[in-house]
C-alpha cells in the first residue's frame, strides 16, 4: 500500500518537471499485420485517453515518464513508458478470449478461468441477428443442460428448465438482468444484450438464495465502450410461415370416413345433399405474417462519464389469424465518475408493448367438418352441420366476428440507481436500489351475433338465425405491478505477494412485489354500441338503464429478505475455493418457516498451471472443478398459503334469493416450507491445439427434497399445497468447439450434448397415494420418472373373432378394436396392464453450431433436436362429437388385414379412447434452427462513408424439421410438469425468413 | 477518520434494516379472506356460513347435472342419451349401452361431487365443533348440524346406489394427505351410517324454513329420503314409518296439477319435499342456476337451441303409458314431423324431425317457460330439480304396505296418486286399481312409479332392487346390460390410480 502512494508521488512530482509533447503511433495485429481501429489508449494515472482511428493510427499529448496503456475487446493489453520516444508501432497479441472473459457470479463478476461452477456464457452477437423479439429463444441448442422449447404465438415466451425438472411445481429459471431479479425478459429487446451468462450448478446458483434453486439466466446489458462514440444499427424483415401443418382429410376423405363411422354405429346416412363444399379450414386460418426488429444505439464514454442509449421495435405478426404482437423498447444507462473512488450511475429502461391477440381457434378448425362452405353472404355465414354444430362453430366467422375487438397494450419500466465507494483501495461499498413497474391494459369489445344459415338436412328447408339475445357489450381491465428491491454488497479484494488472491462479498437485499388489478365488462340491453374503438369504455353505456355489468379486483403481495457473503480465494492461479452463504427470509411461509439457511462450496485446480503439466504443450489449459450446494427453493408458491384462505364465489340460492358464502380455497398446511435442493458438479474443462480445440465434460446430480407441491388428495377436489418427496436429477454436458483460420478461411464447429436422467425417489413417507395428471395419462410416483406416461401398450388390431377368442381383451373388445399389451399376463386386459409407456420430457438434448467466414462472407448454421422423449397426441383423443379426422383415420380398420394400427371408425367403443401408445408419438427430433449468410462490404468501399461497418444477411429460422411428431412442432409441451408432453394442437412454430443489415457509425 | 465513519454509518444502517425484516416479511394475503379473518356474522346465521358451500354444491355440474342425469335415466329403460348419434362420445353412449367403462369421467365426476359435498358438510361440522362463537345458540348449532347431517346422507345414498361399497368418511381430517386415503366400506356399513345421519337430521331439522329460506332441508325432506333409504334396503316397516311422517306432517298434498308442479310456478309448492334450487337473471344467467335443463333441452337451432337434447324418452317409455294418461303429454315433448305438427304445453310449434332436430321426443318435463327464455336465456339454468315429491312419498308408503301384507292400505293410497293424474282427463281414463292380491298390485304400484315419477331419477334405481333391470332393460334394447355388473357403476380407475389400489374395483369390470 505504502509503495504504491510513493509511487504515485513519484508520478505527480514527475509531471511537472518534464514537458508535453506530442506523440502518435499505429496499431496492429501481431498477427495478420492488419491496423486495428477502435483500441484505446490510456495515458496511465492521468486518466487522457483516446482511441486509434480507422487507419489505426493514434496522436496523444504525453510527458515521457508517462506509461500508455492500450486496450482492445479480443487483445492482450500492453502498457509501455513513453520515454524520449515519439512515434510507435504497436502490435497487439490476440488474447484467448474465453480466458480473459467475464461472467456474472451475483452481486459481482469473475472471470471465466477462476470458476468453480459450471457457467455457460452467450455472446449478444449471436443472439443480435435472430428474428425473435425473445432473446431467450434464441439460446436454444447453444448451451449444454439449457432445455428450451419456443412458443410460436406472437410475443409467447419459451419455456426454459436447466437440468432437468427439479420440483413437482416450477421449474423456471431465474432472470437477472444488470443486478435486477426477473420473472421473464420480454421487455429487453435482443440487440441491447451484451452477455447471457447460465448459470447450471449449486456453487453459482446458492448467492441467488431462494429464487435460483432451478438455474439463473444472467443477462448483462451492453455499456458504452470506453472512449469513442459509436452507433450501432441492426435492422432486419422478414416473413413467418408455418411449414409444418396437421394433415387433415378433404371433404371427400370427410365424407368416406363419416359413412363409415354411422355404419358402424348402425345409424341412418346423413344427408350431405347440400354440404357440397371442400373447405380447408386449416388453411383459412393460418397465414404467412410478417416480422421486423429493428434496434439503434448510440454510446458514448468519456473521461468522466459514458452513456448508452438505445431504441429498439420488434412487429411480430401471429401466423395464426389475426394476431399481432409489437414492442417499443428504449433504454437510457449512465455512469458518472464523481471521483477516483466514487462512481454512481443509473439506468431506466422502458418497454411499450401492444398486442392484438388471435381470434381465431386452432381447434377449431382442425375440428371443423371440410364439407361446409365459408360465407353465404356478405353478412350470412354457414352454420356446421348438425352433428357437430353445438361443438364446433364456423372457424371464419368467430374469426372475422371478433377480430380486432381487443385491444391490448403495456408499459415497463426497470430502472436502477447505484452508488459506489471504495472506502479502501480494497474495500468497495456499493448500494442499489432497482424498481420494476408495469402496467398493462386492455379494452375490448364483444359485437352482435353473427348471421348464420342452417341448411336444411334431410329434407328440411334452409333456415336464417342470428341471435337477438347477444348484446353488445365493452370491457375494461387494468393490472399494475410494482417490484423494489434494494442491494447493499462490501466488496473486499485483496492480493498477498503475488500467489494469493481473495475477494470477499457481504452483502443484503431486499425485493418485494406487489400486484393489483381491476377488470369489467359492462353491456349495454337497449343500444347497440358501434364497432368501433372510440366507443369501448364502460362510459358509452348508460349505467341506469343497464345491468350494471360484471366488475373484478385483485392484488397480491410478498417480499424477500436475504443475507449473504461469498469468498473467492485462488493460490497461484492453481487452486481455486470459492465458498457462499446465504440466509433467506420469504413472506410466503408462517414465521416459524419464514427464514433458511443455504450455502455452496467450490473447488477448482487448473491442472495446467502445474509445472509438471507445462511439458504438454499441444494442451494449453486444464482445469478441474467440483462444486456443492444446498439452495432454498419457493418458486411458484401463491402467497400466504399456509393460511386458511377462503373463496367467496359460492352461493346457497333458496327460492329465488341468494346467499353469498365463503369455502375453503384450499387446504392449508400451516407447516409449509421451503424445498432444499442438494446439488454437485464435477466439471473439467480444456483447451488445446494452440486453444484452437475447446471442451467441457459437467456431470452432476442434483437432488430436490422436500419438493412443494399442489396435490389432489383421494376424494377431495380441493388442492392441498405441502411438501413432500425427493426428486434427483443426474447427467453429462458435454461441450466441444473447434475453431480455426487458415489465410481468408475461417471456421468453428462447436456442439453440445446434455443426458439428464429423472428419477423420483420418494413422494414422501406421508403420501401413499399416487400424484396423476392429464386425467391419469401422467403419473408422478417413487421409483419412475417424474409424470411419465402411464398407460396400455398397443400389440396390434384385433382382426376377427377368432383373434378375440386367441388374445387377451377387454370384457367388450369386438374386431377392429386396439389390441393391448397383456402385461401382467393373466390372460385378459385390465387397468393393470397399463404401464411405463415413456417421459414427456426430452433426456437427450444436443446441438451443434457450425460458422464459416471466407473474406467478406460469413455463413451460419446452426441445429438443435432433442431424442427420448413422447408426445401425446391428445387432440386425437376427443370423440365428444364428429369432428373432422386427421389424415392417419384414412387408414382405420375396415375388415381383417386392413389395418393393424389404426382402430375402427366408432366413436362409441370407449376402449380405444383409453390412454395407450397409439396416441404417443416419439419426440424426437432435428431442426435447422438457423441457416444465416452474411456479407460484410469491405474496408475500401467504407472508407470514404461515415459507416464504419456494414454487414447484410439473409436468414431463415426453423427452416427443416426431421421429427415424427404429427402436430404443428415436435417441440413437447414441457411447462406442465405433472401433466407434460401434451400435443392439443400447440400454436405452429413457424419458419421465419429474413434480411437483415448491420451498420456502425 | 472519515473512512471508519463510513463503515460504521454502514453497519449502522444495516442493523436498522434487519431488525425491521420481519415486519417487512409480514405481508397480509391481498383481497382474499382466511378463516382467521373472516367477517362471519354474529349469531346463529354464522352457522349458516359453514352449510351454505354445501347448498352451493348441490347445483354443481358433477353433483346433480351431467354424471346424474345419465347415471339415474339414461342408464335406465326409459330414457336414452339422445342428441346427434355420436354426441358426447364414448362416455355418454356407454351409459346408455353399457358397460361403463372404468376411465368413464361421468363416474369420476359423480364420485368427486358427491365427495364435494360430503368434504364440505364434515368441515361445516368440524368448524362448528372447534370455532368458538361468543353468541353461541345451541339450538341454531343443532339445526345447521342436522342439515349438513341430511346433505351428508343424501349423498351416501347416492354414493350406496351409484357405486355400492365406499370409503366412508365421517370427519374432517386434521391432515388429510395422510388421512384421507381410507379403504372401502361395506354398502351395509355405509346404509348405517345413512341411516344414522338422516335419523338426527330428521330429528332436529325444522319442519318449515321461512319464505326467504324456501328449500332449505326439513323434517320432511329428511324423513322422505330416509324412507327410500329403508325402502331400497327392502325394510319395509321402517320404510313405511319414514314416509308416514311426512304424510302425517300435513304440509305436503297433492293439490297441485300433475302439469304445474314441473313448472316455474310449480317450484316449491305442496307438492315439493326436496327440491334442488336454482334462480337466473338477464345479468346472471348462469352463476346461480343449474345446467340441468340445459343439458335436456331441445336440441334446434336457432329459437330451438334450448340445449344439448341428452336424456330423450325411449320408445318403451312411451309405449308404457295407459291410453289417455294426461301425465304422458307432460313428459313426452313430441318434435314436429312433415306429417304432423306438434306444440308444447306452452303451445310454440315444434320443430320437425328429423330435419330441424336430431330426435323425435325430448324431456318435457324440463321445458321452461318461454317468456323466461326470452327475456333471460335460452338455458333454463333457473330450473329447480325435484329430488323428492310427494306422490313418491305416497307411492313409496303404498309399495311397503303392499309388501308388509297391507294390500288395501296400499291400493288406496296407488289409487290416490291416480286420482290426481286423471284429473281434467275423460272420463274412464286412469280408473282406480282394484287389485286385490299382493303380486298383482306389486306390478300397478311398480307401473305406476315408473309412470309418475318417469324421467326423474329413480327408474335405474328402482329396477336395481326389484331386480328387474336386467329384464326390463334387455326388453329396451340395451342388451350388453348384466346384472353380474352393471347395476353399479365401476370404481373410477382415476380414483384407484391415485389411492394406489386401496380402492378396490366393483365384480365384473
Amino acid at each position: 500500500m505504502k509503495h504504491l502512494y510513493v509511487f504515485l508521488c513519484f508520478v505527480f512530482s514527475a509531471n511537472l518537471l518534464f514537458a508535453q509533447s506530442t506523440i502518435s503511433g499505429t496499431v496492429k495485429d501481431s498477427q495478420s499485420a492488419n491496423v486495428i481501429p477502435g483500441v484505446t489508449v490510456i495515458l496511465k494515472g492521468k486518466g487522457a485517453s483516446t482511441q486509434t482511428d480507422a487507419a489505426g493510427r493514434f496522436t496523444l499529448t504525453a510527458s515521457p515518464t508517462d506509461s500508455l496503456t492500450f486496450t482492445f475487446i479480443g487483445y492482450v493489453s500492453r502498457t509501455l513508458p513513453v520515454g524520449d520516444q515519439t512515434f510507435f508501432n504497436i502490435s497487439l497479441q490476440s488474447s484467448d478470449q474465453s480466458l480473459e472473459e467475464v461472467v456474472v457470479v451475483g452481486y459481482g463478476t469473475q472471470r471465466k478461468i477462476d470458476l468453480t461452477g459450471a457457467i455457460a456464457q452467450v455472446k449478444g452477437e449471436e443472439i443480435a441477428n435472430m428474428p425473435n423479439a425473445n432473446p431467450i429463444s434464441s439460446l436454444q441448442g447453444k448451451v449444454a443442460g439449457l432445455t428450451i422449447s419456443n412458443s410460436g404465438t406472437p410475443g409467447g415466451a419459451p419455456t426454459v428448465r436447466i437440468r432437468g425438472i427439479n420440483s413437482t411445481n416450477n421449474s423456471n429459471p431465474l432472470y437477472v438482468v444488470d443486478g435486477v431479479l426477473h420473472d421473464n425478459i420480454d421487455f429487453i429487446s435482443p440487440q441491447d444484450i451484451e452477455t447471457i451468462d447460465v448459470l447450471r450448478d449449486p456453487s453459482s446458483i446458492a448467492i441467488y438464495g431462494l429464487r435460483g434453486a432451478s438455474g439463473v439466466i444472467a443477462v448483462t446489458l451492453k455499456k458504452a465502450a470506453r472512449g469513442r462514440t459509436a452507433i450501432n444499427f441492426t435492422g432486419s424483415v422478414g416473413v413467418n410461415k408455418v411449414n409444418d401443418r396437421i394433415e387433415l382429410v378433404d371433404a371427400a376423405g370427410f365424407k368416406e370416413l363419416y359413412d363409415r363411422q354411422l355404419v358402424n354405429l348402425g345409424k341412418a346416412p346423413f344427408d350431405y345433399s347440400k354440404y357440397t363444399a371442400n373447405t380447408d379450414w386449416q388453411d383459412l386460418v393460418l397465414r404467412s405474417a410478417f416480422n421486423s426488429n429493428n434496434n439503434l444505439s448510440i454510446s458514448n464514454s468519456g473521461e468522466k462519464s459514458s452513456t448508452q442509449f438505445s431504441l429498439g421495435h420488434s412487429k411480430q405478426e401471429g401466423v395464426v389469424r389475426n394476431g399481432d404482437y409489437e414492442r417499443f423498447t428504449a433504454r437510457l444507462n449512465q455512469e458518472i465518475k464523481v471521483s477516483e473512488r466514487i462512481r454512481v450511475g443509473g439506468e431506466i429502461a422502458g418497454s411499450y408493448w401492444k398486442m392484438k391477440p388471435t381470434n381465431a381457434s386452432l381447434t377449431n378448425a382442425l375440428w371443423a367438418a371440410p364439407i361446409v362452405d365459408v360465407q353465404y353472404d356478405e353478412r350470412t355465414y354457414y352454420a356446421m352441420p348438425s352433428f357437430q354444430r353445438a361443438q364446433v362453430g364456423n372457424p371464419i366467422a368467430s374469426l372475422n366476428r371478433m377480430d380486432g375487438t381487443s385491444l391490448q397494450r403495456g408499459y415497463r419500466f426497470v430502472g436502477s440507481l447505484f452508488g459506489e465507494i471504495k472506502i479502501l483501495d480494497n474495500l468497495t461499498w456499493k448500494s442499489t436500489v432497482y424498481t420494476d413497474l408495469g402496467f398493462n391494459n386492455s379494452r375490448g369489445y364483444s359485437p352482435l351475433a353473427t348471421r348464420f344459415i342452417y341448411l336444411g338436412e334431410n329434407g328440411g328447408a334452409d333456415s336464417f338465425f342470428q341471435d337477438d339475445r347477444v348484446y353488445t357489450s365493452v370491457n375494461q381491465a387494468a393490472q399494475e405491478y410494482r417490484r423494489f428491491q434494494q442491494d447493499h454488497t462490501l466488496t473486499w479484494e485483496q492480493s498477498f505477494n503475488e500467489d494469493h488472491r481473495l475477494t470477499g462479498v457481504a452483502g443484503f437485499t431486499t425485493v418485494y412485489n406487489d400486484n393489483t388489478g381491476i377488470s369489467g365488462t359492462r353491456r349495454d340491453t337497449t343500444l347497440n354500441v358501434p364497432n368501433d374503438p372510440n366507443f369501448w369504455y364502460w362510459d358509452i353505456i348508460n349505467e341506469n338503464s343497464n345491468p350494471k355489468g360484471d366488475y373484478a379486483g385483485n392484488g397480491s403481495k410478498n417480499s424477500v429478505v436475504g443475507l449473504f457473503a461469498r469468498a473467492n480465494y485462488a493460490f497461484k492461479n492453481k487452486y481455486l475455493v470459492n465458498a457462499t452463504i446465504r440466509r433467506d427470509g420469504s413472506s410466503k411461509f408462517a414465521p416459524k418457516n419464514r427464514w433458511g439457511t443455504f450455502g455452496s462450496v467450490g473447488l477448482g485446480w487448473v491442472v495446467s498451471e502445474e509445472e509438471f503439466f507445462k511439458s504438454i504443450e499441444k494442451i494449453n489449459f486444464m482445469k478441474l472443478r467440483f462444486a456443492w450446494g444446498k439452495i432454498g427453493n419457493s418458486n411458484g408458491v401463491a402467497d400466504n398459503v399456509y393460511l386458511p384462505g377462503l373463496t367467496n364465489g359460492a352461493t346457497a340460492i333458496f327460492g329465488d334469493n341468494i346467499y353469498s358464502s365463503v369455502a375453503p380455497a384450499y387446504i392449508p398446511d400451516p407447516n409449509l416450507h421451503w424445498e432444499v435442493v442438494n446439488g454437485m458438479d464435477l466439471g473439467l474443462e480444456l483447451k488445446a491445439f494452440n486453444s484452437k480445440l475447446s471442451a467441457e465434460v459437467n456431470l452432476y446430480d442434483r437432488t430436490t427434497s422436500d419438493i412443494l407441491t399442489s396435490l389432489t388428495l383421494p376424494s377431495l377436489q380441493t388442492s392441498y399445497f405441502t411438501n413432500l418427496g425427493k426428486i434427483t436429477n443426474r447427467g453429462i454436458e458435454v461441450t466441444l468447439g473447434w475453431n480455426n483460420q487458415v489465410n481468408d478461411f475461417s471456421y468453428g464447429i462447436n456442439a453440445n450434448y446434455s443426458y439428464n436422467k429423472n428419477f423420483v425417489n420418494s413422494i414422501g413417507d406421508k403420501i401413499d397415494f399416487k400424484i396423476t395428471g392429464n386425467e391419469g395419462a401422467n403419473v408422478t410416483e417413487t421409483g419412475k420418472s417424474i409424470g411419465y406416461f402411464y398407460g396400455y401398450k398397443q400389440v396390434g388390431i384385433y382382426q376377427t373373432l377368432a383373434d378375440l377368442d386367441k388374445m387377451p381383451k377387454f370384457a367388450d373388445s369386438a374386431p377392429g378394436d386396439i389390441a393391448f399389451a397383456d402385461i401382467n399376463g393373466d390372460g385378459k386386459i385390465g387397468p393393470e396392464d397399463r404401464t411405463y409407456l415413456g417421459t414427456p420430457f426430452p433426456p437427450h438434448n444436443f446441438g451443434i453450431n457450425l460458422s464459416f467466414g471466407y473474406k467478406n462472407f460469413d455463413l451460419q448454421v446452426e441445429g438443435h433436436g432433442v431424442a427420448g422423449n413422447k408426445i401425446y397426441a391428445q387432440r386425437r383423443t376427443r370423440n365428444f362429437a364428429d369432428l373432422n379426422y386427421e389424415a392417419n383415420r384414412l387408414d382405420a380398420w375396415t375388415a381383417p388385414g386392413t389395418s393393424n394400427v389404426e382402430p375402427i371408425l366408432d366413436n362409441s367403443r370407449g376402449n380405444n379412447y383409453q390412454f395407450s401408445s397409439y396416441f404417443l408419438e416419439p419426440g424426437d427430433f432435428f431442426r435447422i434452427r438457423t441457416l444465416q449468410l452474411g456479407y460484410s462490404f469491405g474496408d475500401a468501399l467504407l472508407e470514404k462513408s461515415i459507416i464504419r461497418k456494414a454487414r447484410v444477411f439473409v436468414s431463415a429460422q426453423n427452416l427443416k424439421t426431421w421429427s415424427k411428431v404429427t402436430g404443428y412442432t415436435p417441440e413437447a409441451a414441457i411447462s406442465s410438469i405433472i401433466a407434460g408432453g401434451t400435443d392439443n394442437a400447440t400454436y405452429p412454430l413457424p419458419a421465419t425468413y429474413t434480411f437483415g443489415v448491420n451498420l456502425s457509425f | 477518520m472519515s473512512k471508519y465513519l463510513n463503515i460504521a454509518l454502514a453497519l449502522g444502517s444495516s442493523i436498522i434494516l434487519f431488525s425491521s425484516c420481519e415486519k417487512f416479511l409480514d405481508t397480509a394475503p391481498q383481497g382474499k379472506y382466511t378463516e382467521d379473518n373472516y367477517p362471519y356474522p354474529e349469531g346463529g346465521s354464522t352457522y349458516d356460513q359453514y352449510i351454505f358451500p354445501a347448498y352451493n354444491d348441490l347445483r354443481s355440474y358433477s353433483v346433480h347435472v351431467d354424471g346424474f342425469v345419465n347415471a339415474t335415466s339414461i342408464r335406465s329403460d326409459d330414457a336414452d342419451k339422445g342428441s346427434t348419434a355420436s354426441d358426447g362420445g364414448a362416455d355418454v353412449i356407454a351409459m346408455d349401452n353399457f358397460p361403463v367403462l372404468p376411465s368413464s369421467g361421468r363416474a369420476n365426476s359423480l364420485w368427486l361431487g358427491y365427495y364435494g359435498l360430503i368434504n364440505k358438510t364434515n368441515r361445516a361440522i368440524h368448524l362448528m365443533d372447534s370455532v368458538q362463537n361468543p353468541n353461541q345458540d345451541e339450538a341454531m348449532k343443532i339445526q345447521t348440524e342436522a342439515e349438513a347431517k341430511f346433505i351428508r346422507g343424501y349423498s351416501y345414498f347416492m354414493l350406496v346406489r351409484l357405486f355400492g361399497s365406499v370409503p366412508k368418511f365421517d370427519k374432517w381430517f386434521e391432515d388429510p394427505a395422510s388421512q384421507n386415503n381410507i379403504p372401502q366400506s361395506t354398502a351395509g356399513e355405509i346404509y348405517a351410517f345413512i341411516e344414522e345421519d338422516l335419523k338426527f337430521a330428521a330429528q332436529n331439522l325444522p319442519d318449515v324454513w321461512d319464505r326467504q329460506y324456501i328449500g332449505r332441508a326439513t323434517k320432511g325432506a329428511a324423513n322422505g329420503i330416509l324412507a327410500k333409504v329403508y325402502l331400497t334396503q327392502k325394510k319395509w316397516q321402517p320404510a313405511y314409518d319414514a314416509a308416514n311422517m311426512v304424510r302425517g306432517s300435513g304440509l305436503y298434498d297433492l293439490s297441485q296439477s300433475y302439469a304445474e308442479i314441473f313448472s316455474e310456478k310449480g317450484e316449491n309448492g305442496k307438492e315439493s319435499v326436496f327440491e334442488i334450487q336454482g334462480t337466473a337473471s338477464a345479468d346472471q344467467q348462469t352463476a346461480n342456476g343449474i345446467q340441468y335443463a340445459n343439458l335436456q333441452g331441445v336440441r334446434g337451432s336457432g329459437n330451438w337451441n334450448l340445449g344439448w337434447g341428452w336424456n330423450v324418452p325411449s320408445p318403451v317409455l312411451e309405449a308404457a303409458y295407459e291410453a289417455g294418461d294426461p301425465r304422458k303429454a307432460r313428459t313426452i315433448l313430441y318434435s314436429s314431423t312433415t306429417a304432423t305438427k306438434h306444440f308444447s304445453l306452452f303451445n310454440e310449434q315444434m320443430p320437425v324431425y328429423p330435419s330441424e332436430v336430431p330426435n323425435p321426443m325430448y324431456n318435457h318435463k324440463v321445458l321452461s317457460d318461454p317468456a323466461l327464455r326470452n327475456s333471460i336465456s335460452r338455458g333454463s339454468w333457473w330450473m329447480n330439480i325435484r329430488i323428492l315429491r310427494y306422490a313418491d312419498i305416497v307411492l313409496m308408503m303404498s309399495e311397503a304396505a303392499n309388501e308388509l301384507g297391507r294390500t288395501d292400505e296400499a291400493r288406496t293410497l296407488l289409487n290416490e296418486v291416480r286420482e290426481r293424474a286423471r284429473r281434467g282427463a275423460a272420463t274412464g281414463v286412469l280408473p282406480n286399481v282394484t287389485n286385490t292380491d299382493q303380486a298383482g298390485l306389486r306390478d300397478k304400484i311398480r307401473h305406476e312409479r315408473r309412470i309418475e315419477l318417469a324421467m326423474e331419477h329413480d327408474r335405474f334405481f328402482d329396477l336395481v332392487r326389484w331386480g328387474t333391470a336386467q329384464t326390463a332393460l334387455h326388453a329396451a334394447g340395451k342388451t350388453n346390460f348384466q346384472n353380474s355388473r352393471d347395476v353399479l357403476l365401476p370404481i373410477p380407475q382415476a380414483q384407484i390410480d391415485i389411492t394406489k389400489g386401496v380402492l378396490k374395483q366393483n365384480p365384473g369390470y
